[in-house]
């Protein structure tokens, strides 16, 4: 079969010596920032990207999708150990991880997360791997009427999916639209909001935004922390579930795979949302659910499988759309785009060896992480010990280097240390940078296509609901639109996330 | 021992302290080019495919720095404040280079900016889906006579080449053409395929260079076929006067002495002519057609003058 075929081309491809090397950096140095808290994957990678020129287009790729499922596997190992999330997404791990440590299950608790990973990885691997041949023929009958549909409909399901009151998030995504503007109007050839400034005549550089607002104001706001050092670590013993744990995280993995898998797909989604809706949902269904909070494993594989399989689904609508569902896959968008390739359609059939060799890039990358956080676990805990001050400026080094190699340029390093401020504004003020991410890149691209859109039909709106998969996502937006109006489906949005909060 | 060395270092640094205004041009130090785009693209890949080939014929070194933005007009600046010691060269690139000079007022002299040599002349064309009812630019002009305003055009923006080059066609036939923005040739080519444009605008060697079964050219925009598509019809072949091409050369400053320009502008005509660097062009596909300073300083007058009507075109339409 042709799916045969390609797939053995991507193992091809992916085992070469270069992309199974990059494959590791990226998988070391994603268990690496997933382990120290308050470095996240989309700060590392923001500051990676200029450096991936430099690289052949799917090495590049092959590192940079390894730090995000990597950050996956790291933040689980300190949650559970020292109760330390390492990342957004290991929060909920870090309930019922850190308590079954307590009670001497540590090593039952990361197995079960590296293991219930490990299997989410590959399930979501193989959808990919499906959905993709599949999704990208029927995404050449996108054209530009039904991708302003889609995008409507992404930017308000990122509106309902952020954290915190959804005017904010609102307001966010306002400001992205608004940064998303700045720039010489390719349909008229004015210039807008750059101020006579010739740097900005192109626009606003997306890495410039993403460092500012994720690896500046990151440390910045980590600097108020006082170091939480000194914490116990808890005493590792057996590395093996017992048979209970087994019997029990089983059919948790199985849903929080299932969980994560879907809600990766959608705009918005990811990693993070992935891992808190698990948890609600082991939760509710389970017929114990006074033993969630005192050490539940299933508070541990569901979660862990969710995050790992959303991590890796949310690359479905890039690859195959070119449409990023959330910061980290605009990350990633940048990314192909600096090496001149358009995710989409194409891809598939004209570059077949990128798309493949980074699915299966994506097996193999996960069979490593389980090989590097089992075994050498202790090497990672180690890591907590490094001291901050000696961490921070390296970063903020690179995070400099990174923003300054882009176009050469001091302009934009300034930009971007605004953007720092701007984004330590932001944490204050309790609002998500990430809907303005998400503004700021599907901004620019809403409005191409409606400008498309009518050319092409002489003005006429029709085209919008007139076109079968444009009126389903107009009617699927009106329909999200309802719900967040309705009293009820507020109140639980706002439950689900107290419990983020907490 | 000890005392010889460090004599010796004496010397040496006398040496340098004297000689630093004296040394000749272009041993001193590296010469810069500035690209005015970004790494990977076509003019960032041809520079740095021929500096190597330039630095063979000079005995110095090259290095090269992407200074994007602005279509160029970050780096056109650049070079007119650099100082005028032959040490810094530039990419240059027309039509952007004319083409923003007409509406608004550039940052830069374009008086100070003396071409050395131009390398690629890169005609337009226009392609259409592989199973399209048009096999000539004549079909889809019959078409668009009995349909005016149906025939979209897929554009990377207004003042483009492809733009300019549908704004000419429209002329010169009489017809009436809808032009539909996209960011980028990749986007224009994934609606073109998906049918959601008719036909898209695209350089020559664009389209000789990537995988085209999907695809079929209407004919070029050049005077004369270029030397990658010598079975191409141009547009005057069929009876249209449209002619549009991107040409991509190298620039120093004005101020720079004339004798240093010359001995530059030799060296990449040198290199131009090595073999090697010719197979190199030839996998790339590169439309190579070799202008003299002289010759391209003489053409650009002309061109930036047929821009000039075709974007006053432009302007009235909108």
């Amino acid at each position: 079969m042709d799916f045969i075929n390609l797939l053995a081309l991507g193992f091809g491809e992916a085992l070469t010596p270069t992309n199974l090397g990059f494959c590791l950096v990226g998988a070391l140095l994603g268990t690496l920032i997933g382990v120290l808290p308050g470095i996240g994957p989309t700060a590392t990678i923001a500051v990676l990207l200029p450096i991936t020129f430099y690289l052949p287009p799917l090495a590049g790729l092959i590192m940079l999708a390894g730090i995000y499922y990597g950050a996956q596997y790291g933040g689980s190992t300190t949650a559970i150990l020292v109760n330390l999330p390492g990342e957004a997404s290991s929060v909920v791990t870090a309930i019922d991880g850190y308590k079954m440590a307590q009670k001497g299950r540590a090593g039952s608790a990361l197995a079960v997360a590296a293991l219930g990973s490990f299997f989410a990885g590959t399930v979501a691997t193989f959808g990919i791997a499906l959905a993709g041949p599949t999704l990208s023929s029927f995404a050449l009958s996108f054209g530009p009427a039904e991708y302003v549909s889609l995008m409507l409909f992404g930017l308000l399901a990122a509106t309902v999916l952020a954290r915190g009151p959804v005017l904010k998030a609102i307001g966010m995504i306002l400001l992205g639209l608004l940064l998303g503007m700045v720039g010489i109007d390719a349909g008229s050839g004015e210039e807008r909001l750059t101020f006579s400034a010739m740097e900005l005549f192109d626009g606003i550089d997306f890495v410039v935004i993403a460092i500012g607002l994720f690896g500046f104001a990151e440390i910045i706001e980590n600097l108020e922390n006082h170091e939480a050092r000194g914490v116990l670590v808890s005493k590792l013993s057996r590395l093996w579930p017992t048979r209970e744990d087994f019997r029990r995280a089983w059919p948790a993995v199985l849903r929080g795979t299932g969980v994560g898998t879907f809600l990766g797909v959608l705009p918005g989604g990811g990693a993070t949302l992935a891992s808190f809706c698990a948890y609600s949902f082991e939760k509710k269904i389970s017929r114990h659910p006074e033993e969630f909070g005192e050490g539940a494993v299933e508070g541990v594989a569901g979660p862990e499988a969710a995050n790992n399989a959303g991590a890796q689904s949310s690359f479905i609508p890039l690859l195959t759309l070119g449409i990023p569902s959330n910061n980290m896959m605009a990350m990633m968008l940048s990314a192909f785009i600096i090496h001149g390739i358009t995710p989409g359609p194409t891809v598939l059939a004209t570059q077949p060896e990128i798309f493949w060799g980074l699915v299966a890039s994506m097996w193999i990358g996960n069979l490593m992480l389980v090989v590097i956080n089992l075994p050498m676990i202790g090497v990672w805990v180690k890591l907590l010990t490094v001291p901050y001050r000696l961490l921070y400026p390296a970063i903020l080094l690179f995070c400099c280097v990174g923003v300054y190699s882009i176009n050469n340029r001091i302009f934009d390093v300034v930009l971007a240390a605004g953007f720092g401020l701007l984004g330590y504004a932001f944490r204050k003020a309790k609002c998500e940078a990430g809907p303005l991410l998400l503004g700021f890149v599907l901004g620019p691209l809403l409005e191409t296509n409606i400008r498309r859109a009518m050319t092409i039909s002489h003005g006429d709106p029709s085209v919008f609901y007139e076109r079968p998969i444009s009126l389903v996502l107009l009617i699927a937006t009106v329909g999200m639109l309802v719900l967040m109006v309705l009293p009820s489906f507020r109140r639980t949005r706002e439950e689900a996330f107290q419990e983020e909060e907490a | 021992m000890k005392h010889l060395i460090r004599n010796t270092a004496l010397a040496t640094t006398l040496l340098l302290g004297t000689g630093i205004a004296h040394a000749e041009w272009p041993t001193d130090r590296p010469i810069e080019l500035i690209v005015a785009f970004a790494p990977g693209g076509g003019t960032d890949v041809m520079n740095r495919t021929l500096a190597p080939y330039i630095e063979e014929e000079l005995g110095a070194k090259i290095t090269i720095l992407n200074r994007p933005g602005a279509s160029g007009e970050i780096a056109y600046t650049a070079l007119t404040e650099a100082r005028p010691d032959g040490y810094t060269a530039s990419s240059l690139n027309t039509p952007g280079y004319l083409t923003m000079q007409m509406d608004r007022k550039v940052r830069f002299d374009p008086k100070k900016l003396c071409p050395v040599a131009r390398i690629v002349e890169d005609p337009g064309s226009f392609i259409v889906q592989a199973g399209s009812e048009f096999n000539s630019l004549k079909d889809l002009v019959e078409y668009a006579k009995a349909n005016p305003g149906a025939v979209t055009v897929g554009t990377t923006g207004l003042g483009t080449d492809e733009h300019l080059a549908m704004l000419q066609l429209e002329k010169s036939a009489g017809i009436d053409l809808t032009a539909v923005t996209f960011n980028g040739a990749n986007e224009a080519r994934t609606a073109l395929l998906g049918g959601h444009v008719m036909m898209i605008g695209i350089n020559v060697g664009e389209f000789v260079g990537s995988d085209h079964s999907a695809f079929k050219n209407l004919g070029q925009f050049a005077e004369q076929r270029s030397v990658i598509a010598p079975d191409l019809p141009t547009a005057k072949e069929q009876g249209f006067d449209v002619l549009v091409s991107s040409e991509r050369g190298i620039a120093m400053g004005c101020d720079v002495p004339a004798d240093i320009r010359t001995k530059f502008s030799d060296a990449v005509h040198k290199a131009l002519d090595n073999p090697e660097f010719q197979e190199k062009a030839k996998q790339q596909s590169l439309a190579l057609s070799y202008l003299s300073a002289d010759d391209w300083n003489k053409e650009m007058p002309v061109r930036a003058e047929r821009l000039g009507a075709i974007w006053k075109l432009a302007k009235e339409q909108q």
